[in-house]
């Protein structure tokens, strides 16, 4: 009982004089600047900003919680104690286990405040879904690691330079783990950094229509959990450190933590890119969280409405606005939509490493009441603020909603052209062209004639029946 | 005896540290006195199972520093000062204290009333929630003074204690050293004889790795009577005569 109590009193020495504290300013000011602030710039969908969070904070903290274990660890022989606490009854692991603790819990607890106030900010922004817990928990579980491998490097070598030039180094290795990665089968997807496919960037749409696979978040815990493993019985090996039992013991964990790490690293390496667009590990897969996602779209208030999906009812304003003038031309027409609804992106990984993507199935064809559509800020690449977003949606989304219904899946005739040219207002024909000039005629009719031609001959155009010279 | 040790030896690097120093000390306070470079810090090294014998044997307070399990049990019985004790400046007195007395396996619901005498028992009790950092040279070496004593040991090693120490400090100090000795046996490495003579009961003179005096201090004195040995007070000139004889 004593044992315990005294351990625990000793935890409490060791987090009432940790140094660590005396940075978490440091901490505050650089997460607010490098994560806070930048997840402003994200769509407010929890599984990007989530993403983003895990990757950037893994970076924030890394540099400040090596540096600051280093240089706890580091003090015994810089105080010039060494001699002293070596005449005590507790072993030299036993004292850097406390302060690995320690040292652990302030980071813990910085992490904890400033992930809390990241995901408040996000619950009161995002439309639609919870928190993602498995970012954080990636994140919560390189803590230990930090500081363990700061207190190794710490009591290897304990001089005034140590901490900095650890942290230096850890934050370039871990920056540099990341960088090799080539495709969705590298080991090295198992860098802290990682919440997805990192060649497709950390913008993708992940994780909305289907769940969040943890496939990739559970073998990085296990891996970071066995170097953690390693690194603090690392520090109990040296004959130094305590008695041969302790030293065997502190061996056989050595042992345990590097099989765990080597396992985790080699599940990592057997990963695919899953057709929902995260990374799928077989051995540790579970086939329901292929299923998607129950949710109840929210639609715009029209004859024809756009449908979103509720994570993206933010943008719902914006893809409205910008598809309403042809779906109002198209309302009635015979093959038009009666409902355009987003739909879940398919990816795939090409040989070169890179992904692709695409809507999720197949365009529902000839007379379906609904069109679906992909928008851009679902696709790899950065995110598109609002005005930017209403461009590509008029471009692409609304030329593909009218082609549906004109062309009906064939090539494209001139005079098919016209009238999607006329619709979108966009003539892809060269200036002058016989298919611009019908194209503007045809444009500059008035909307309720326009509307009653197509009525009338949408089936005919649909076929190719009609050319150019009998658009009016 | 709380301390048996003989033949004792060690080996630092090229340097002949302590060449076989045989001594048994038992309660009371004993004196170790020596030149700069005598093996009195190696040998309370030793003492204090911080450094292994290169050879001879040892036995503290019944037990054997080498074995493990053994070992444990008398540094639990153990207190040390070193020549030049570090601190953390963190730290205020009562956290230090606290610290060691945790290292030591003071049973935790005794910790903090252990903690309280020892800082009481060298007059910091003002100073206890101070820093470190904060403190004097001379109120550092107390605190050192106080995390040797927070486990009541049965064997005190402390060297050059009173370095720091100002006059009044030291007399203080002196009458502690006299009272822990009625209980445990405190062993004192220092420059300064006086006060040997006024603490302890027992004093060795180290040389060259060797004891070359052991007794009490009165016979210390009286290897200097008669003679032309260099010093100011009786047990000067007594510390100076055995060493002339010893390296004649």
């Amino acid at each position: 009982m004593s044992f315990s109590f005294g351990t625990a009193r000793l935890f409490r020495l060791e987090v009432r004089r940790s140094a660590l504290p005396w940075l978490l300013p440091v901490v505050a000011i650089l997460f607010w600047l490098i994560v806070y602030r930048r997840s402003d710039l994200f769509p407010p969908v929890w599984s990007i900003r989530a993403r983003a969070m895990q990757t950037a904070t893994v970076s924030v903290f890394l540099p400040i919680v090596v540096g600051a274990a280093a240089w706890m660890g580091g003090r015994e022989a810089r105080h010039g104690l060494t001699d002293l606490l070596a005449s005590t009854v507790r072993s030299r692991w036993y004292r850097q286990v406390a302060l690995w603790a320690a040292t652990t819990a302030w980071s813990a607890v910085a992490y904890a405040v400033c992930v809390g106030a990241l995901y408040v900010a996000i619950g009161r922004q995002a439309s639609w879904g919870g928190p993602l817990w498995w970012p954080v928990a990636v994140g919560a579980a390189c803590l230990p690691v930090f500081t363990a491998l700061g207190l190794a490097a710490g009591g290897l070598l304990p001089g005034r330079f140590t901490a900095p030039l650890v942290s230096v180094a850890a934050f370039f290795a871990l920056e540099t783990s990341a960088q090799l990665i080539h495709g969705d089968h590298s080991p090295w997807q198992i860098s802290p950094l990682v919440a997805g496919p990192w060649n497709g960037g950390a913008d993708q749409d992940l994780a909305t229509f289907y769940p969040y696979l943890s496939d990739l978040p559970r073998v990085q815990i296990a891996f970071l959990a066995g170097i953690a493993v390693v690194l603090v019985a690392a520090l109990g090996l040296p004959a130094t450190a305590g008695s041969r039992r302790q030293r065997l013991a502190a061996a056989a964990l050595t042992i345990a933590g590097l099989a765990t790490a080597t396992t985790a690293a080699a599940l990592a390496g057997t990963g695919r890119l899953d057709p929902h667009g995260m990374i799928a590990i077989p051995a540790v897969h579970d086939a329901a969280a292929d299923r998607p996602v129950p949710f109840t779209p929210v639609c715009s208030a029209a004859a024809v409405p756009v449908c979103l999906h509720p994570a993206y009812a933010y943008e719902l304003a914006t893809v409205d606005a910008a598809l309403r003038p042809v779906l109002d031309q198209l309302a009635g027409v015979p093959g038009a939509p009666v409902r355009v609804s987003q739909g879940a992106v398919r990816y795939s990984s090409d040989d070169g490493g890179g992904i692709g993507a695409r809507l999720d199935g197949r365009q529902p064809g000839g007379d379906s009441p609904e069109f679906r559509m992909v928008l851009p800020n679902q696709l790899p690449g950065p995110p598109l603020n609002a005005e930017n977003l209403a461009a590509a949606v008029r471009a692409m989304t609304a030329r593909d909603i009218v082609m549906a219904v004109v062309c009906g899946g064939r090539e494209v005739t001139d005079a098919q052209e016209a009238v999607i040219g006329a619709l979108t207002g966009d003539p892809h024909a060269p200036p002058g062209s016989p298919v611009a000039q019908a194209a503007q005629r045809f444009a500059t009719l008035p909307a309720a004639d326009r509307h009653a031609w197509l009525v009338r001959n949408a089936a005919g155009l649909r076929t190719g029946g009609i050319t150019l010279e009998q658009l009016p | 005896m709380n301390v048996e040790a003989a033949d004792l030896t060690r080996r630092l690097g090229r340097t002949q540290a302590v060449a076989g120093v045989t001594l048994t000390v038992d309660r009371g306070v004993y004196g170790l006195l020596g030149p700069n470079g005598a093996g009195k810090t190696s040998l309370l090294r030793m003492l204090a199972t911080v450094l292994a014998p290169s050879s001879g044997r040892l036995r503290l307070l019944d037990g054997d520093p080498g074995d493990h399990r053994q070992c444990k049990a008398i540094r639990r019985r153990l207190g040390y000062l070193p020549q030049n004790p570090g601190y953390y400046p963190r730290f205020t007195v009562v956290d230090f204290v606290e610290y060691f007395a945790l290292l030591k396996e003071i049973p935790a619901a005794r910790v903090p009333r252990a903690v309280a005498a020892a800082v009481e028992r060298v007059g910091l009790g003002d100073k206890a929630t101070a820093r470190l950092r904060t403190l004097s040279g001379g109120m550092l070496r107390r605190v050192g003074i106080a995390q040797a004593i927070v486990n009541d040991p049965d064997l005190l090693l402390l060297d050059e204690p009173t370095a720091g120490l100002d006059p009044e400090q030291r007399v203080a100090f002196r009458a502690l050293l006299r009272d822990l000795g009625q209980t445990a046996t405190v062993i004192v490495s220092t420059h300064l004889v006086e006060d040997v003579g006024a603490a302890c009961t027992q004093v060795g003179l180290m040389d060259q790795g060797r004891i070359v005096f052991s007794g009490t201090p009165d016979e210390l004195t009286r290897r200097g009577e008669g003679t032309d040995a260099a010093g100011d007070a009786p047990l000067e000139r007594g510390y100076s005569a055995v060493l002339t004889e010893a390296r004649a």
